[in-house]
């Protein structure tokens, strides 16, 4: 049990709501070692101490707001991994997030936030290196993102600060709630927002003034400073400079034929041309802005200067933000798609579940099993703002029939609606999935059906990218500059950052055996909540419709695609046919402890 | 927008006056002399040696606001630079969000009055300027540290923070005349606006417009400059 050399302070702070009371958790080198931190830390914290069955929002339930080695260190573009139960999916998930808060919890002087119990009454937390304030938020309780965001930090005197926040939606309760950072940037696909919100945690605010410990500065700068530079140079990226991920929506329909388009009834959506990233620069975007120490600041704000919604400002469009609340709703109004983007963000909902809700619910009108009656005489047609922001708004508010049905999410709406609506509902293990449509881009459905959380689109195209993104989140740095572009070099790069940095002399056999342990001790969380390979599949819309128009006109996700994909990743990992770790691949990784756990689910199927 | 005039009546007339504008005249034209001074008489065998040692150039930094993404690239390279590790709290240049949308560089402007430099009230003073680089150098062993930070009142710009270690004032001494901030900026950038921290000799010595709002001040201009017609920033 020693103490980590460098890279981590060996301490994690725990916060128990229900008492008030915070503590200090030490973790040894070996476990930070063994789980990296992030995603991987988080999932080792809730594999190890919950039983099958848990109740994502118990009393006991945990969040952990985790960072790796790397954040707060000269390297480049680190994050924050928000890990939780989700509510929503009823399984283990993580959510990384951009902005500056993850540095500044590691400046502070630790290498996560671990919450349990449940408040009271409204509070938040100030976290100033080891102070932490327990502080009444009744002030800011149902307050938007933004507001929440700016009074959090004039109320602790600290314009410095910086906050990770819930919104309406997440004090409400509904389950595809976010976390907000820095009003922007969002901890979404998790539902963190409903956990916090169950918890009466508005929020966090952070500031710290620590150095980082390093093991071997010498060694350790040259290598941060030449993985720095390989972003800095890397072609692909001087379009993400200029376009962020918008740019990927005129991609997308243009080129590869995956920009989902109305509830994916197709990929082929030429309107793109008036809500696309080449728009936004024309008339929208004002200002480029970065996460910390990244020289690719993806993220666009921007303000509209004429039209209905004139004066807001808004972050985005974004390839999933346009692609969800844009084509997806079939919108071809600028303004109406930003006016839906930044309702998203102000009321603190991931945008990507709320745009497969609505887009799903205006399908369900359209085929005419949903009348305006059953939505209090609102009435969702493809494109207009105004409908989608009244039911936006009584999602939020949890307000009427409207809000309590869309609330639930397209599983549970395709259940309780029937009529054949099940035919249209797109989700995977009961999340909506993302922008990129797998017919068209058929390496995504790895990410969608393959990835620990279900449905999400930054979990890798291959199995072997699933294993370098199973690092990237948990040493917790920008999938962009961290993931792509280092390909052919992952994983020297990080090796040779994390061995001086921490005093490790970590090959690239245990490089890669460390990513399979985090994703198989992902796995056997959810295998224990009863997923297995029955589970690990697209919806039907996308294995039998075929793409109607479109660059990949005619495509479609085959069942023999699925069993391709099933034998790549299970084979990969050490899985056995029904997607469960074999006792070998347990012992082989060191995850002796859940052979048990994983024997008796693997007895239920 | 209403500027605290009461707060630097001096520094803002003087911004303003005929006699201002030749004071810094002549000082920029003193500053060049200097500056040719030291790189025009470089032998070629000493040429080596000085490089190693960083060329003092006489040189005011400078913050082109509406540029700055956030990215506290400047925050890393300062506190590397000075500390050997990255840690912002002893940054001397800081980046400061205002109300989450636009980025604030707050920077030292080197001023010639040097308002930090007059209210110090040690004899000899604690903080001087370097007159070959500009850059304000403080003296840790004079400096009276959290009990007096006259400094930092007097700063129109309200740029001096304070080390959390020491409690004294953080001073920017131009790392020598050659700042790191603005090459880590400059290494940044690539954007479309190009980079935003400079260090040169500009304009006709220092800019008052620039230096005597407060970082609050500062992004309330970038809010209205940048985001019209929502100057205050508020969500609609």
């Amino acid at each position: 049990m020693a103490a980590p050399k460098g890279g981590y302070f060996g301490k994690i702070l725990e916060i128990d709501l229900s008492k008030q009371t915070a503590k200090v958790r030490t973790i040894s080198d070996e476990l930070c070692r063994k789980y990296i931190g992030g995603a991987g830390m988080g999932a080792y914290l809730l594999t190890s101490e919950y039983k099958a069955g848990k109740d994502p929002l118990a009393e006991d339930a945990m969040i952990f707001v985790g960072v790796g080695p790397l954040n707060g260190t000269y390297c480049v573009s680190t994050r924050t991994s928000v890990v939780n139960m989700s509510p929503y999916t009823g399984l283990l998930s993580h959510a990384e997030v951009g902005a500056h808060i993850g540095n500044e919890i590691k400046w502070a002087g630790w290498d996560g936030i671990l919450i349990r119990g449940r408040s009271a009454k409204p509070v938040y937390l100030y976290v100033k290196d080891d102070k932490v304030q327990f502080r009444d938020a009744k002030n800011i309780w149902g307050k938007t993102t933004d507001v929440s965001d700016t009074m959090m930090c004039e109320e602790v005197g600290d314009p410095y600060a910086r906050t990770i926040v819930i919104g309406p939606g997440g004090e409400n309760g509904v389950p595809y709630a976010c976390a907000t950072i820095e009003r922007f940037r969002a901890a979404a696909r998790t539902g963190t927002g409903a956990v916090m919100g169950n918890k009466k945690l508005k929020g966090i605010a952070v500031r710290g003034s620590k150095a980082v410990p390093v093991a071997n500065n010498k060694a350790f700068y040259p290598a941060a400073v030449a993985a720095k530079q390989l972003a800095v140079d890397k072609e692909a990226w001087q379009g993400i400079k200029r376009w962020g991920t918008a740019g990927l929506l005129e991609l997308k329909h243009w080129v590869s034929g995956s920009l989902i388009t109305k509830n994916f009834q197709t990929t082929w959506y030429p309107d793109i041309e008036y809500i696309g990233g080449e728009e936004a620069n024309r008339r929208f975007w004002q200002k480029h802005t970065a996460c910390n120490h990244c020289p690719v600041h993806c993220m666009k704000l921007g303000v509209l200067r004429d039209g209905k919604y004139k004066g807001l400002i808004a972050e985005g469009p974004e390839y999933e933000t346009g692609g969800l609340l844009g084509s997806n709703l079939g919108m071809s109004d600028f303004g109406g798609m930003m006016a839906l983007i930044e309702a998203a963000d102000a009321y603190g909902l991931d945008a990507i579940s709320l745009g497969g809700v609505l887009g799903f619910t205006t399908e369900c009108v359209e085929k005419g099993v949903l009348k305006p009656a059953d939505l209090d005489g609102i009435n969702p047609q493809w494109g207009e703002a105004d409908s989608y922001l009244e039911l936006i708004h009584a999602v939020a508010m949890g307000k009427g029939k409207a809000g309590k049905l869309l609330a639930k999410g397209v599983a549970k709406m395709a259940e309780e609606i029937g009529k054949g609506s099940d035919a249209w509902a797109v989700h995977v293990k009961g999340k909506e999935i993302a922008a990129h449509d797998p017919r068209g881009d058929k390496a995504r459905a790895y990410s969608y059906a393959m990835g620990t959380c279900g449905g999400d689109h930054h979990e890798g195209t291959k199995p072997a990218t699933i294993a370098r993104w199973a690092m990237i989140n948990s040493m917790v740095m920008c999938s962009f500059v961290g993931g792509y572009p280092w390909g052919k070099e992952t994983p020297g790069v990080f090796t040779a950052m994390l061995n001086p940095l921490c005093g490790w002399n970590m090959t690239d056999d245990e490089y890669w055996t460390t990513a399979k342990r985090i994703i198989t001790m992902e796995r056997c969380f959810q295998v224990r909540e009863g997923i297995s390979v029955k589970d690990d599949v697209l919806p039907k819309r996308l294995t039998s419709e075929k793409l109607p128009a479109g660059p990949k006109k005619g495509a479609v996700f085959t069942a023999d695609d699925t069993k391709k994909m099933h034998d790549a990743m299970y084979s990969y990992f050490g899985w056995d046919d029904k997607g469960i770790p074999t006792d070998k691949t347990l012992k082989a990784m060191g995850l002796e402890d859940l052979i048990d756990d994983v024997n008796a689910a693997r007895k239920k199927l | 927008m209403e500027r605290k005039e009461k707060k630097y009546p001096d520094a803002l007339q003087k911004g303003t006056t005929r006699r201002g504008f030749l004071k810094g005249a002549a000082t920029v034209a003193a500053g060049g002399a200097v500056a040719l001074a030291t790189s025009g008489a470089v032998k070629p065998k000493a040429a080596e040696a000085q490089k190693a040692a960083r060329e003092p150039k006489f040189r005011y930094l400078f913050a082109e606001r509406q540029n700055c993404t956030g990215c506290r690239a400047c925050e890393y390279a300062c506190s590397v630079y000075h500390t050997g590790v990255v840690r912002p709290s002893v940054s001397k240049v800081h980046v400061m969000k205002y109300k989450s949308v636009v980025d604030v560089p707050v920077i030292c402007w080197h001023c010639d009055d040097a308002p930090c430099i007059e209210s110090c009230p040690t004899d000899p003073k604690a903080i001087q300027q370097d007159p070959k680089t500009h850059g304000i150098i403080l003296d840790e062993k004079i400096c009276l540290g959290a009990k007096c930070l006259k400094c930092q009142e007097a700063c129109p710009a309200q740029f001096i923070r304070v080390n959390p270690d020491t409690g004294q004032p953080l001073m920017c001494d131009l790392c020598g005349g050659d700042p790191e901030c603005v090459k880590a900026c400059y290494a940044q950038s690539g954007n479309p606006q190009g980079p935003c921290l400079m260090a040169n000799k500009l304009g006709f010595g220092v800019n008052q417009a620039y230096r005597n709002v407060t970082p609050e001040e500062a992004g309330e201009d970038l809010l209205a400059l940048l985001f019209y017609p929502n100057e205050t920033g508020e969500r609609r």
